[in-house]
């Protein structure tokens, strides 16, 4: 157990952690918040793109043992039929929370998110999993004396009744998204028809970023059918597939203040729910 | 992080860090042992795909432009039937499960740069990259100092890589957001008349393949080589 002393540090470094806009108070109203605040603290983390940001340098990095083996462990889990990488996505760049986005690194927010997906589907209890964690600490407890720690599973269990998605038996041999080819019947856009993206109301998780949402473009490839991200995220089965399109767009129409000359563009796929004609 | 039954202070007797093992290699063990007790995934599976995810690289994207280059019928294969000519240079997207991997899909494009048109490619909302084809994607794409500033300040951002692309070519940004993977085919450049394959290959990196730099006879290295060191790398 941790001192008394070590438990008001770690209390200390923890009310440093602010994660919202420091002219509000940490305990709001309805009357203080204007619909744009709403938006803006309902925006997805994982929505990134445009905005404001100084430049840093651009870096690689050396990859740890763990990362990979994260990576790895969040492929399988999806061979396995737990989850579809959607399900990481909602879990890992959205439902995380804006602190530990940028906080804490890349692939633990992988790691969090199967972590998380297991315990919820009910495939492992918050006990077996906190007692693992110990067990593995105290296997460690004296050190790594420069090895790389290893898994010990105890044996190989028997995965006859573990509960599995459809996703892996009715992608094998064909791929997805091309398993739901013929599901969406036609296509509503057809390349170089005039479209606006829709301002919807976007709660929880949505693949639409809000830098295109209301402006207009044309449809530069009618693409595939799928199931949308926003139902694909829960792990959905049986949702009507819909169409996807890349729309293509000008960036000065994109940004008020570009700089950059007016041939300048950008491409991104986006749903047909999402899209509207256009004059 | 430990459950250490002492009340002295810990600043002092602590572990070099680098010794200690961190939260993270304790979650991840304590969920692979967990999933393969109860027959979630087998150990083989783990092991398949740990060989899979350890030979991805970008050596087949470099050969598929440089076989582009130099065949007309095998660049027009590529851009109208992308996973097939994949084959050609050994990638099957559906390795290694027979359904894909799971977070690459299967459905590629190539994006054809021309003498008007210049593409860079982006994940704005994570960092999907078409990883069969190009291996993992490099730390800077993943981060939001790229996914914020190339969509909307693209030349600036380009500069940085060293990559100035005149007025009158338009900068095409791709912002693979959906199940699509995108790789950029550049123009062969000036100077490469005769090469092989094999040449033509070397020269075509990673960073032209996402569009922050372009080929050149006597670069065959990625612009950015700052490499952030990890405490106990993949291998060590």
């Amino acid at each position: 157990m941790t001192t008394a002393s070590h438990r008001e540090q770690k209390l200390a470094l923890i009310s440093r952690l602010k994660a919202s806009y420091p002219e509000l108070p940490e305990w709001t109203s309805g009357d203080m918040i204007s619909s744009d605040r709403f938006w803006a603290y309902m925006k997805c983390p994982q929505d990134q793109g445009g905005q404001l940001s100084a430049a840093e340098p651009f870096l690689e990095k050396e990859e740890e043992q763990w990362e990979l083996m994260t990576y790895i462990l969040c492929e399988v889990l999806g061979w396995g039929g737990i989850w579809v990488s959607e399900e990481r996505r909602r879990i890992a760049d959205v439902e995380i929370g804006l602190s530990v986005y940028f906080g804490l690194p890349y692939y633990f927010r992988w790691l969090w998110a199967a972590t998380k997906t297991l315990v919820e589907k009910e495939y492992i209890s918050w006990g077996e999993l906190t007692d693992r964690l110990v067990e593995v600490q105290d296997r460690y407890a004296g050190g790594l004396n420069g090895q790389l720690p290893k898994a010990q599973p105890k044996f190989e269990g028997d995965g006859s009744n573990v509960k599995r998605n459809r996703w892996v038996a009715d992608s094998l041999g064909k791929g997805d998204p091309g398993m739901y080819s013929g599901q969406a019947g036609p296509a509503k856009y057809n390349v170089g028809d005039r479209v606006k993206v829709r301002d919807l109301p976007a709660l929880l998780y949505t693949r639409t970023p809000e830098y295109v949402r209301g402006a207009e473009g044309v449809i530069s490839r009618v693409s595939y059918e799928s199931p949308a991200p926003e139902d694909e995220a829960w792990g959905r089965e049986g949702d009507r597939p819909e169409w996807f399109y890349i729309v293509r767009f000008k960036q000065v129409d994109l940004w008020d203040s570009y700089h950059g000359p007016e041939s300048d563009s950008l491409q991104t796929e986006i749903t047909e729910r999402w899209l509207q004609a256009s004059a | 992080m430990s459950e250490h039954h002492h009340d002295h202070d810990h600043e002092k007797t602590v572990k070099p860090m680098v010794d200690e093992i961190t939260e993270f290699e304790v979650l991840e063990i304590a969920l692979r042992e967990l999933c393969i007790e109860k027959g979630i995934f087998t150990a083989e599976q783990h092991r398949i795909y740990t060989e899979f995810a350890e030979q991805i690289g970008p050596t087949p994207g470099a050969k598929l432009v440089a076989k582009a280059w130099l065949d007309p019928e095998f660049k027009k294969l590529a851009l109208t039937d992308p996973i097939e000519a994949c084959l050609q240079v050994g990638v099957d997207w559906l390795n290694p499960t027979g359904s894909g991997t799971i977070s690459d899909f299967h459905a590629l494009q190539i994006l054809e740069d021309s003498p008007t048109v210049h593409h860079v490619i982006v994940c704005c909302l994570c960092s999907c990259y078409p990883r069969p084809l190009l291996g993992n994607s490099p730390e800077w794409y993943r981060s939001p100092n790229y996914r914020r500033r190339i969509v909307r300040w693209p030349r600036p951002v380009l500069a940085e890589f060293g990559l100035e692309i005149p007025d009158n070519v338009e900068v095409r940004i791709e912002d693979s957001n959906q199940k699509h993977r995108f790789m950029v085919m550049p123009i062969r450049p000036e100077g490469t008349e005769g090469w092989s394959e094999d040449q033509l290959a070397e020269i075509v990196t990673r960073d032209c393949m996402i569009g922050v730099a372009l080929p050149k006879p006597g670069v065959t290295t990625n612009v950015k080589t700052k490499t952030i060191p990890a405490i106990r790398p993949v291998g060590s």
